[in-house]
């Protein structure tokens, strides 16, 4: 609502002004969540319990025509619902079970990027001058470079290191793209925390709880980290759909997970045959579009719900 | 000297606080520009004292509260607390020496985290310090509790935004008084408040004070609330003091032009008192490029060209009543200065 | 301006401006029925300043909202008549009122950081309003707007059109609310606590400000709030609202000279004066205002009311005329009358004694 609506209403009336221009905006973006909400249950429940839903294959069965295997010789259809892929495994149950793997490197890299953004955020926005000049040094240079040229740096590094040093033996390619997504999502974290603990820095209770006498860790602790909470999961509900959209971004790279499979793995399998068969590449994109999507729609309503400035992110 | 001058400290045995030179600066982003929020202040506090600090709002009075509590600490000048010099200690000492000032804030509802119940924010300073043992924390918590009027164990079960404004205000006060402080600095207190709450802040903390011989630096922009508060006032205009003097001799027989001002602005309870008013026009200069001599001077009735060139003193003008003007209302015109004037804005 | 010109000839006919009866707005929450306001009457003249004072939660923005059709659409129950210029404006839906808005009553709110867009230029801001409802041309509305801007005292008026709210202190802020308000010629204009965020020096320029444009262009100004200093000087009458009642209304000067009730008294005693030698014990109103779901049966005010009696508590005394005209109040054993005085004396006598009355520190407030 603005003065050129009605003149006298310069300013909305401070009362939550409920009006019936926006109520339809609100409502969307409400269902909006809840489709999004649907979608990722029933893909994690059918995830979960892959191995015991009847009209999931098993991973590696193979669907034959007539006794014989072949490359995407089912459609689409009432056998398949999502035909067959170029070694004759069901398309759908593929697409389930990569969601596991696809999921879990979002994850944990969610976790990563969060936890060591997080802090690395908060200690800038809190003791500022020379730990935020180097922590702004550190994200800027995070940001600077472009985020695929990165990752690949990254993964062809701890290739190389894994092949060094055999202590490192268990840094395998997934853990290898877990941790760069991590990495890469270190710096926006970083910044929405730093950007929050300024603000909170100032108010007026963490003055108060600092002019207690109470230690910095403690003022940390009890009173900015527990306000940072509703923003940095917000964030991180978003987030987790970019990293899963990253995930398939570099497995088009030819920086794919071998085993299982993942959704970005299938499609940049898929995409050379796609005038061929077009369902071993639509379906997976299909997955991913939908869970990145609902990320999305939770993350704007949690944005909404804890007034989040998208600035900031 | 490029301050306001000292000429109003006091050299008695019992001065609890002591404030020469204050100054606070903060940069303007990266343009090398800095906000002089507080530029060369002096004050002394005596032990059961309350001083009252008045001004516009921007005129650093915040700012000054806050360099004395070290958040953050001044850019320079000296903060001697109980005797110690706070400027030059160190992390831990300093903390321990915050347990015996304690600050209340304007806004009641946002000096209290909105994430924890009442009770445990009034604890918390006794936590920190790890006071006696659990029971006599309770104890304490309550009593205090108890004496600001609030109900313990509603404080024990509620968030603060589950009270009102007044009551956020006593639980603040609370908090402020568990560790047995000797001062305690009063930002804004009853600003946020209705009038009839306001009243019972401030009976509050005139009976707090007397049961606990508390120290106050009690600050606001309203002139009749400080005057009911304090001992002493000090008037600041733009990070200087004007004027100080005691309160009565204050309402009395203001000598500075912008007091006279500040006076004529409060609202009269009465119609049939016909306010004289002394109307300033405009509004304040930015602190970023304060005026040279006077910081008044652009908005000052009484102005010459002396005031624009030379910065004035403070100089005593009757018993205890300090005032930095050449040109007084009261009190006679300031000699000249045997030495050229040299002195920075 | 042109437009009071024309307009001024409609104003001076007889009847009053605005004339609430039993004006009642509820408001449905989880917790039951909020009364918060309850039964409001009175009339205001043409070019008069009325003042509302009251603590907070007593109503007075609910009712100010309530005249000006500006009620929050979810669970707003209202009844009563309220007739402005003779029109029954109580019913209209906001479609007709958007013609009311603007031109005939307009508003401005507490918060002057928050009431202006902050991505419009000032100019712009202020120009809108005369397109739209006196369907100005650019030129010439932003002309307007400069001499709108002159008229509320901005120093270079010109300059300011271009900038933006951020570039403006809080006081100039309020000007430009000030200025907006008054862009179509309103015949009223409600001000809810428009100098409650500002600073002393500040706030007494905007009520001189107020009080000087509602004197040039004949326009009603209805002032709200909670301080009953702000309205001494700079209205007519003044209306006192608790728990969202009318409790007493009168001639300013009248008021002041000879309250009669007990609520009104204690708001007045609360606030410090500055004649007043420093450490005068403040007389605070004890307790909470009262909870409007559930008001209390008598005298709302009994509760917290140093001379209550066992009548105030049990039957809600009427709103009853004083001795000189349109002086009303609701009270039982007003001030000045012998219960009041018998009380006060037993009051007096106690506190003396060191009982905390009678008016304490709020206890458990
Ligand atoms: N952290 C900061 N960074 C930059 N400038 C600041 C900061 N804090 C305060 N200032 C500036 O310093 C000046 C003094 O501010 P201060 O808050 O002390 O004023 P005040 O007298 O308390 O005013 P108020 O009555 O509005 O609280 C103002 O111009 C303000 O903008
Ligand atoms: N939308 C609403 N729903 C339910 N109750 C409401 C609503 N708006 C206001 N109220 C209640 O109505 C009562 C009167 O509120 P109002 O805002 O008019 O008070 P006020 O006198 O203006 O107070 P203040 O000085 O704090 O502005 C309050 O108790 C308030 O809680
Ligand atoms: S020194 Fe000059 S400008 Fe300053 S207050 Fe005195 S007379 Fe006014
Ligand atoms: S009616 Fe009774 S309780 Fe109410 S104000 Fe009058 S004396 Fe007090
Ligand atoms: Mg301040
Ligand atoms: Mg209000």
């Amino acid at each position: 609502m603005t003065i050129t609506a009605d003149p006298v209403l310069s300013a909305p009336p401070p009362a939550p002004a409920d009006t019936p221009t926006q109520r339809p905006a609100r409502r969307s973006i409400k269902l909006g969540m809840w489709v999004g909400v649907a979608w990722l249950a029933a893909l994690a429940l059918c995830t979960l319990f892959a191995g015991q839903l009847s009209f999931v294959r098993g991973y590696d069965t193979k669907l034959k025509v007539g006794g014989k295997t072949g490359r995407y010789n089912i459609g689409p259809g009432t056998r398949a619902w999502m035909g067959t892929d170029s070694s004759s495994h069901d398309v759908f149950a593929r697409c389930i079970y990569a969601a596991r793997i696809t999921l879990t490197i979002g994850v944990l890299a969610t976790v990563i990027g969060l936890v060591l953004g997080g802090v690395l955020g908060i200690i800038c926005g809190y003791y500022q001058g020379w730990a935020d000049r180097l922590g702004s040094i550190v994200t800027d240079s995070l940001l600077a470079l472009p985020p695929l040229l990165l990752a690949l740096l990254l993964v062809y590094r701890m290739d190389d290191l894994n092949k060094e040093y055999s202590w490192l033996h268990w840094l395998t390619r997934e853990w290898e793209i877990t941790l760069t997504l991590g990495i890469l999502a270190i710096a926006p974290f970083a910044r929405i925390a730093r950007a929050q603990t300024i603000a909170l820095r100032d108010r007026e209770f963490v003055l108060a709880a600092r002019s207690l006498g109470a230690k910095s860790s403690r003022v940390i602790a009890r009173e900015i980290v527990p306000n940072l909470i509703p923003a940095m999961l917000t964030v991180a509900v978003t987030g987790l759909g970019i990293l899963v959209a990253a995930e398939g971004a570099l497995a088009f790279l030819g920086l794919g997970v071998q085993r299982p499979l993942t959704w970005g793995k299938m499609i940049s399998d898929g995409q050379r045959d796609l005038g061929r068969a077009w369902w071993a590449t639509i379906f997976p994109c299909m997955f991913l579009f939908l869970t990145v999507i609902s990320f999305n729609l939770i993350g704007d309503r949690l944005a909404r719900r804890f007034d989040i400035r998208e600035a900031a992110i | 000297m490029a301050g306001t001058g000292t000429a109003h400290l006091r050299n008695a045995a019992d001065t609890l606080l002591r404030v020469e030179n204050l100054v606070v600066e903060f940069p303007v982003g990266r343009t090398g520009l800095k906000v002089n929020a507080v530029s060369g202040i002096s004050l002394d506090v005596l032990r059961g004292e309350t001083l009252g600090l008045v001004g516009e709002s921007g005129c650093g009075k915040s700012t000054t509260g806050r360099a004395i509590m070290q958040l953050p600490r001044p850019t320079s000048g000296s903060v001697s607390f109980e005797g110690k010099e706070l400027t030059s200690m160190g992390g831990d000492q300093m903390r321990e020496a915050r347990t015996r000032m304690q600050m209340i804030f304007q806004d009641p509802i946002s000096s209290l985290n909105p994430r924890r119940k009442v009770r445990d924010i009034v604890m918390e300073p006794l936590t920190i310090w790890k006071r006696g043992t659990k029971a006599d924390r309770d104890q304490r918590v309550d009593a205090v509790l108890e004496e600001v009027g609030i109900d313990p164990q509603r404080a024990a079960e509620s968030q603060p935004h589950q009270f009102s404004g007044g009551q956020c205000q006593r639980i603040s006060i609370a908090r402020s008084l568990v560790l047995d402080p000797s001062m305690i600095i009063c930002d804004e207190p009853v600003s946020a408040l209705d009038v009839s709450v306001q009243a019972q802040v401030l009976n509050l903390l005139e009976d707090l004070k007397a049961r606990y011989g508390l120290t106050l630096v009690f600050i606001a922009h309203d002139l009749a609330v400080v005057k009911n508060i304090s001992d002493r006032v000090a008037v600041m205009y733009l990070g200087k003091i004007c004027e100080v003097a005691g309160s009565d001799e204050l309402y009395r027989r203001p000598a500075h032009h912008y007091t006279n001002v500040l006076l004529s602005s409060i609202p009269v309870p009465d119609p049939s008192i016909a306010v004289q008013r002394h109307p300033i026009e405009g509004e304040p200069p930015s602190p970023v490029l304060p005026p040279p001599g006077c910081r008044f001077h652009t908005r000052c009735p009484a102005a010459e060209d002396r005031c624009a060139a030379e910065e004035p003193q403070l100089r005593e003008i009757g018993d205890g009543h300090f005032v930095a003007c050449h040109f007084p209302v009261h009190g006679g015109d300031a000699p000249v200065a045997v030495r050229s004037s040299s002195s920075a804005g | 301006m042109s437009l009071n010109v024309s307009q001024a000839a409609t104003r001076d006919s007889g009847d009053p401006l605005l004339e609430l009866r039993d004006v009642k707005t509820h408001f449905r929450t989880p917790r039951g029925i909020v009364r918060a306001v309850d039964g409001v009457s009175f009339t205001l003249d043409r070019g008069k300043a009325l003042g509302i004072v009251g603590e907070s939660g007593s109503g007075k923005t609910i009712l100010s909202r309530s005249i000006m059709g500006l009620l929050p659409p979810k669970g707003a129950i209202r009844s009563g008549s309220i007739k402005f210029e003779g029109r029954e404006i109580g019913n209209l839906g906001r479609k007709k009122m958007r013609d009311v808005w603007g031109k005939e009553m307009a508003m401005i709110f507490q918060d002057p950081m928050t009431s202006l867009n902050p991505l419009m230029k000032i100019g712009k801001q202020i120009a809108e309003p005369l397109k739209i409802h006196l369907g100005m041309d650019n030129t010439s509305a932003l002309a307007t707007a400069e001499r709108l801007l002159q008229d509320v005292r901005i120093p270079e008026a010109h300059r300011r059109l271009s900038q933006y709210p951020h570039e403006l202190s809080g006081g100039m802020r309020q000007r430009v609310m000030i200025a907006i308000a008054l862009a179509c010629g309103p015949t009223a204009l409600f001000a809810d606590e428009p100098t409650t965020a500002l600073d002393v020096t500040v706030q007494a320029q905007i009520l001189d400000l107020l009080e000087e444009q509602r004197k040039d262009r004949n326009m009603s100004l209805i002032l709200v709030t909670h301080d009953l200093g702000v309205v001494a000087g700079h209205t007519d009458e003044i209306a006192v609202m608790y728990g969202g009642q009318l409790v007493e209304m009168a001639p300013t000067r009248v008021l002041f000279a000879n309250m009669k009730m007990p609520y009104t008294e204690a708001l007045l005693q609360s606030i410090p004066k500055i004649e007043d030698p420093s450490h005068t014990r403040l007389m605070a109103i004890g307790g909470r205002p009262p909870d409007l779901v559930n008001p209390p049966r008598g005298c709302r005010f009994a509760p917290r009311c140093p001379y209550v009696r066992e009548k105030c508590e049990n039957e809600m005394p009427p709103l009853e005329p004083a001795e000189s005209p349109g002086h009303v109040y609701r009270c039982w054993y007003p001030v000045g009358s012998p219960e009041y005085l018998e009380f006060k004396e037993r009051n007096e006598q106690a506190a003396a004694a060191g009982a905390d009355v009678p008016v304490a520190i709020g206890g458990a407030a």
